[in-house]
């Protein structure tokens, strides 16, 4: 038995330590000091004394760090708010109540999954044109919320069919109905649906950078992806090691608390359904 | 005033009249014209096997479904049209279906919470709710971390506090477990006896519908058989199927036929008083029932059946003896404990003509 065990958890330390090396060597390496951010990356920790001065630099690029992470935050945040309103609401129709054609429209919103958003840019592009929207923030996150519509539609309408009917029916008994149902019974009920459809939403939009380069020409309202390929092309062609690993922290922070926060409720999402 | 007299007081007994109550789903009729009478205060109990319509019958009362054609009356009032909420009832469900966000408290008094009513009132309701039934100390609790038969009665609570007309439940015991059972069930006699409301209930299990009920109403395939107390459907079935659907053990039923004044199963037969003949064709082929409590070993000069015993189950007070009779017909009967029978004994058993029930090849009472 004992034997067992230590191998189990030597195991489990190695892939551990598979998994945070990367991270660990990108965070050490950003605070190198300038002279030094050019150097092989191991051992990548600073040898001469840490310094902020990466990050000092990766601001000079742009309009200013600031600037583009309220960007990302605007997109990501826009994206995640419009796709938990419109999948939620479409989740409990698709659960809940009976039109026409259901399953036929449920396959075809599930079906778009299969197209690859890269095939359509160029006419979501005109699109976007014709409405106005190109190089906007807002045009953006319309597109980042579509691509990200028929995943999060299947995953609201599987947690909204986990929730027993009965107890749907107890609250109308109660005497609520419809807007008020989902607000006060239903709604706290598939929680973990929502976060995980947010959480996804937030993640996607935060990381995008196809859409984001194609879309957006005005260099102040790239998007920290977008950034990033300038601060990686660097200037004069050459390349600020330091100001690259600097911005891929800025770039993990976010990602790394919302899911410390929100993993609770993220596994249970995604296994919900799946017993019972 | 005591907890249960003051959300009894409140209460005006209310009656309800289904009339030809209809309801389909799709093309398949599952209720075909139900008529129903039930005085306020009374407690009737919607009982038969799974698939009869039962529960159907019970959600088109609450308002969950919608009747396909007929009319339901909650004292007097035609509430067919109205909403669940307003139809003046209370549903306490098999799976009991509590918010599991909300905690006890919560629970109970949402729906008078939804219908914006003031904070002291519903709190004042919740608290004598939960008095009646020992829930006080759980107030705080959620669903979660309840067991089930406090689960239960919090469905109940949370039915009592709506202050309905009708309570309506649908086989609210079924995931307790045995002992819950019996407790739940004594609970539940308790409260109607409190309260007095007008209480419907759905259940499959015979048992209950003959402990609580004041009437019982059997159904099957979407039509009701009979109806009656529960003393009047286990002395007086009107059917073959009530005949044998109300008691356990099941009531024998024996293919027989009629003749010179008697009943003849296989070679033996059992004559009958002239008083309890039916008026029948000599010859008809008829089905006479006897439940096992009634047959006995035959005494000498008694007219009896050899009666083979497959299977002695000991009960403790009783034995249950199974076998059969006249070839291959399948019989239960009851006999003291002291009566010894072996695997494949052969014993004369008769009953009193009284104790027969006599029902034509259709399965109607022959009276």
């Amino acid at each position: 038995m004992r034997p067992y065990r230590i191998l189990y958890h030597v195991t489990a330390l190695l892939v551990a330590f598979l998994f945070l090396a990367p991270i660990a060597i990108v965070v050490l390496a950003s605070f190198r000091t300038p002279a030094e951010s050019g150097q092989p990356p191991l051992p990548p920790w600073p040898i001469e004394g840490a310094s902020i001065d990466s990050y000092v630099r990766l601001d000079g690029f742009g309009a200013s760090l600031l600037q583009h992470t309220g960007n990302s935050l605007y997109v990501a945040l826009g994206t995640t708010i419009l796709t938990v309103l419109v999948s939620v609401l479409a989740g409990y129709g698709f659960s809940r109540f009976r039109f026409p054609l259901k399953p036929m429209i449920f396959v075809l919103i599930l079906a778009t999954i299969m197209v690859p958003f890269q095939s359509i840019l160029t006419p979501l592009f005109l699109l976007l044109a014709s409405l106005g929207l190109q190089n906007t923030l807002t045009g953006l996150v319309l597109i980042y919320t579509t691509l990200q519509l028929p995943f999060s539609v299947f995953m609201m309408r599987n947690a909204f069919d986990a929730v027993p009917k009965e107890i749907e029916e107890a609250a109308r008994i109660d005497g609520v109905r419809d807007l008020r149902m989902l607000v006060y019974v239903m709604g706290p009920l598939v929680l973990p649906g929502i976060v995980t459809v947010g959480l996804f939403a937030f993640l996607n939009a935060w990381n995008e950078f196809l859409a984001a380069l194609v879309l957006l020409t005005d260099q102040s309202k790239y998007t920290l992806p977008v950034l990033m390929t300038s601060v990686r092309s660097g200037r004069f062609g050459s390349v600020d090691w330091g100001a690259v690993q600097a911005g891929v922290t800025v770039m993990m922070i976010p990602c790394l608390i919302l899911f410390l926060i929100l993993q609770r409720h993220y596994i249970r999402g995604l296994t919900a359904g799946a017993v019972k | 005033m005591t907890a249960i007299s003051e959300i009894a007081a409140r209460q005006e007994v209310a009656g309800l009249e289904l009339r030809g109550i209809t309801k389909a789903f799709g093309q398949v009729e599952v209720l075909h014209g139900i008529d129903l009478s039930v005085r306020g205060g009374e407690f009737v109990v919607f009982v038969g096997p799974s698939g009869c319509g039962k529960s159907t019958l019970l959600r088109l009362i609450a308002g969950l479904e919608e009747v396909t054609d007929g009319d339901i009356l909650i004292s007097g009032h035609d509430v067919t049209d109205d909403d669940p909420s307003v139809r003046g009832i209370a549903m306490v469900f098999q799976s009991y279906a509590l918010y599991p966000h909300m905690s006890v408290a919560q629970n109970m008094g949402f729906g008078l919470k939804m219908a914006h009513r003031p904070k002291e009132e519903v709190a004042r309701k919740v608290n004598a709710a939960a008095d009646v039934l020992q829930l006080t100390p759980l107030l705080d609790r959620r669903p979660g971390q309840l067991s089930g038969g406090q689960r239960q009665r919090v469905a109940i609570g949370r039915a009592i506090v709506r202050d309905p007309q009708v309570f309506l439940f649908d086989e609210p015991l079924s995931n307790l477990d045995a002992e819950l059972r019996v407790e739940m069930r004594m609970e539940i006699a308790r409260l109607h006896r409190e309260l007095g409301n007008t209480m419907i209930y759905v259940t499959h299990d015979q048992t209950e519908a003959m402990t609580l009920a004041d009437k019982i109403v059997v159904l099957r395939d979407g039509r009701v058989e009979q109806t009656g107390t529960p003393a009047q459907l286990y002395d007086d079935p009107g059917n073959v199927f009530v005949a044998g659907f109300i008691g356990s053990p099941k009531m024998n039923l024996f293919p027989a036929t009629l003749r010179d004044g008697a009943v003849h199963i296989g070679e033996d037969s059992w004559p009958l008083p002239s008083s309890l003949r039916p008026k029948e064709n000599e010859g008809a082929k008829i089905v006479a029932g006897v439940r096992p409590e009634h047959m006995r070993l035959a005494g000498q000069e008694e007219p009896a059946l050899p009666f083979t015993v497959t299977f002695p189950e000991f009960l403790g007070g009783t034995t249950l003896l199974h076998g059969h009779v006249a070839g291959d017909i399948p019989c239960v009967i009851e006999v003291e404990r002291d009566v010894s029978a072996e695997m494949g004994a052969v014993l004369q058993i008769t009953a009193n003509p009284g104790d027969l029930r006599l029902f034509d090849i259709h399965g109607q009472r022959l009276r």
